[in-house]
């Protein structure tokens, strides 16, 4: 495995790391894959994980790039006044057009958290090269956010969904121990949101269940990979819960839960399962030859991975492994 | 404001050990004989903060000083796992980031900046040595006991609205803090940071920065004002811990400080 560092884009002012696999031939058959920034961070992404995925990718023979958009991380800002939501596609254009002269690559994975997995699904969507998407905590919408912080709403959706089913956090409740305030607060939040979505189907979510009926029919693969305790989960819940029931019989959409994990995989046993979950799927968007089995990298998993992590199924301490929703 | 910079991305010290560094070069015309190297956070520190600390760069550039930012080993986009980081390696690091900064830029000058563990590392490795010109510490570590204290938590506030791991999901040996880990080791290696026996002067010109008002550190004023090192500058700033997890997600960066640490650095090498 190799790491380089490159500049590229309209003015070699973006800025990538790029991991060549170990040993790679001539005709080489996989598609690349490129990483999008999860939202402001730069391309290390939060726990160092992109940097893990791109290594045991790259282990398992992709080509994989890294890289920040404009104005993100080491990347140079633009002064073409473009909207963040086009340049990105550009620039993940651009990180294509770079891997095809340089690598020879043809076919590409996106894959991105939060807003890069929004940048992600729009590359898809206009690009026919993208063969396959890994969303990570997609964010609906570029605005999202706008009326809450990150926290109140994190705990609205923890109170809900988790401590008004937990024994523990009843004692607390009953004995003074709690936090009133903030479940107040946090409580107001969700009912709030629920009220005032109503049920409605958004512009929004009209346009995402369009966008993943068209790349089914193009035979472009769509992941969906969320944290369990990411309000963002029911956000795709709420906008496509029904489309994507009739779109995962079609085969090429998949929604994957990780168990207890938060929107960054902010705990080392959260980076685990995600960084499993992702090597573990990747293969199936373009099998190397026709009737390999597509777990046939699985002794190529990084051994820190295959150590550690329950198999599907098993039960670790309550942990159930991934789930699919 | 738009700052006129070439941004290079490379790799620099031994094969095996490769670093990360990204090299912002000043235009010919204004550029001094002073080259700056950035000493960044370790650990959910370094992502927090990396974004002010590439805009200081980009601003210390526009003003005519060349700029080495880089990781350390098992850190960023250098090479190694997150597991292989010690304090001994990340001090080797810094030598060779001043080493390559020198050979590539042709500089005899050079002015180290730190960051909380950056700044503590910084501080440490400058002692080894005595051609430093300027050193700027920017919430430094001063206690690795404190440090680790702030760390753990951290950690436990950030697993408020999360149902709890299992002790048995822990990787064995390991601490996890925010996403990173922390072995034992490494552990007992921050145990014993503390700058207080440090009383030789580091470098022949010192800046220190304090944000904010409440620090579980210790008052660095009073703490450098014991050792040897010549003092030249202390300012405090109510100013946000950049290096802290924030409720919204967004990274900050606090314009006040960069623009002081370029001021400072511009007036002692006009």
């Amino acid at each position: 495995m190799r790491e380089e560092a490159v500049l590229f884009g309209e003015t070699k002012s973006l800025v990538g790391i790029l991991t060549d696999p170990p040993m790679r031939n001539g005709n080489h058959a996989k598609p690349a894959v490129i990483l999008l920034n999860p939202g402001i961070v730069h391309r290390v992404a939060p726990g160092r994980i992109y940097v893990r995925m791109a290594r045991a990718l790259a282990a398992m023979g992709f080509v994989v790039l890294r890289f920040d958009f404009s104005g993100i991380g080491d990347s140079a800002v633009r002064y073409d006044n473009l909207p963040f939501e086009k340049s990105a596609v550009r620039e993940t254009q651009d990180a294509m057009r770079f891997l095809e002269a340089t690598r020879g690559v043809g076919r590409f994975i996106l894959l991105g958290g939060c807003s890069g997995a929004r940048i992600s699904l729009q590359t898809a969507c206009c690009d026919p090269r993208v063969v396959g998407a890994f969303l990570i905590n997609l964010q609906m919408t570029e605005n999202e956010d706008q009326n809450s912080d990150h926290i109140t709403r994190s705990a609205a959706f923890y109170y809900w969904n988790f401590a008004l089913f937990n024994l523990k956090s009843w004692c607390k409740l009953l004995t003074g121990k709690a936090d009133y305030r903030n479940i107040l607060r946090a409580l107001g939040f969700q009912a709030r949101t629920q009220f005032t979505s109503g049920g409605k189907m958004s512009v929004e979510s009209i346009q995402l269940a369009a966008n993943l009926r068209m790349l089914a029919e193009r035979g472009a693969c769509v992941t969906f990979l969320y944290a369990e305790c990411d309000p963002r989960l029911n956000d795709l819940r709420e906008a496509v819960g029904r489309e994507l029931k009739q779109l995962r019989t079609l085969g090429n959409v998949r929604v994957q839960i990780i168990p207890r994990s938060d929107h960054t995989f902010s705990s080392l046993h959260d980076q685990e399962k995600l960084l499993k979950e992702i090597c573990e799927l990747i293969d199936s968007v373009t099998p190397v030859t026709a009737g390999a089995p597509l777990n046939q990298h699985h002794d190529q998993l990084p051994q820190s991975v295959q150590e550690t992590l329950p198999q599907h199924g098993g039960n670790s301490a309550g942990c159930q492994g991934t789930r699919g929703s | 404001m738009k700052l006129a910079e070439k941004v290079v991305p490379f790799y620099f010290g031994s094969p095996n050990k490769l670093l990360f560094g990204c090299y912002h070069e000043p235009t010919s015309e204004r550029r001094r004989n002073c080259a700056v190297v950035v000493c960044q956070p370790v650990g959910h520190e370094y992502i927090n903060s990396h974004r002010a600390l590439r805009q200081l760069a980009a601003r210390l550039c526009d003003a005519g000083f060349p700029v080495l930012r880089f990781d350390y080993y098992g850190c960023g986009d250098s090479s190694g796992s997150r597991e292989d980081g010690t304090i001994l390696q990340w001090l080797e690091d810094i030598s060779t980031a001043i080493s390559e900064v020198r050979r590539r830029m042709a500089v005899v000058q050079v002015c180290l900046i730190g960051l909380r563990l950056g700044g503590t590392l910084a501080m440490n490795a400058a002692a080894e040595r005595t051609d430093l010109e300027s050193m700027i510490l920017w919430d430094p570590v001063v206690s690795g006991k404190g440090y680790l204290h702030g760390l753990l938590r951290l950690q436990k506030e950030m697993l408020r609205f999360r149902p709890k791991p299992s002790t048995a999901q822990e990787p064995q040996g390991y601490l996890d803090v925010l996403g990173f880990p922390l072995s034992r080791s490494f552990r007992a290696e921050l145990e014993k940071i503390d700058l207080s026996p440090i009383a030789g002067g580091p470098a022949k010109n010192i800046l220190v920065i304090q944000s904010g008002q409440m620090s579980s550190e210790v008052n660095l004023e009073k703490h450098f004002c014991k050792t040897e090192a010549r003092l030249v500058e202390y300012q405090r700033f109510d100013a946000p811990q950049i290096w802290r997890p924030t409720s919204d997600g967004s990274l900050l960066v606090p314009s006040q400080i960069l623009h002081s640490i370029v001021s400072w650095t511009n007036r002692l090498h006009q």
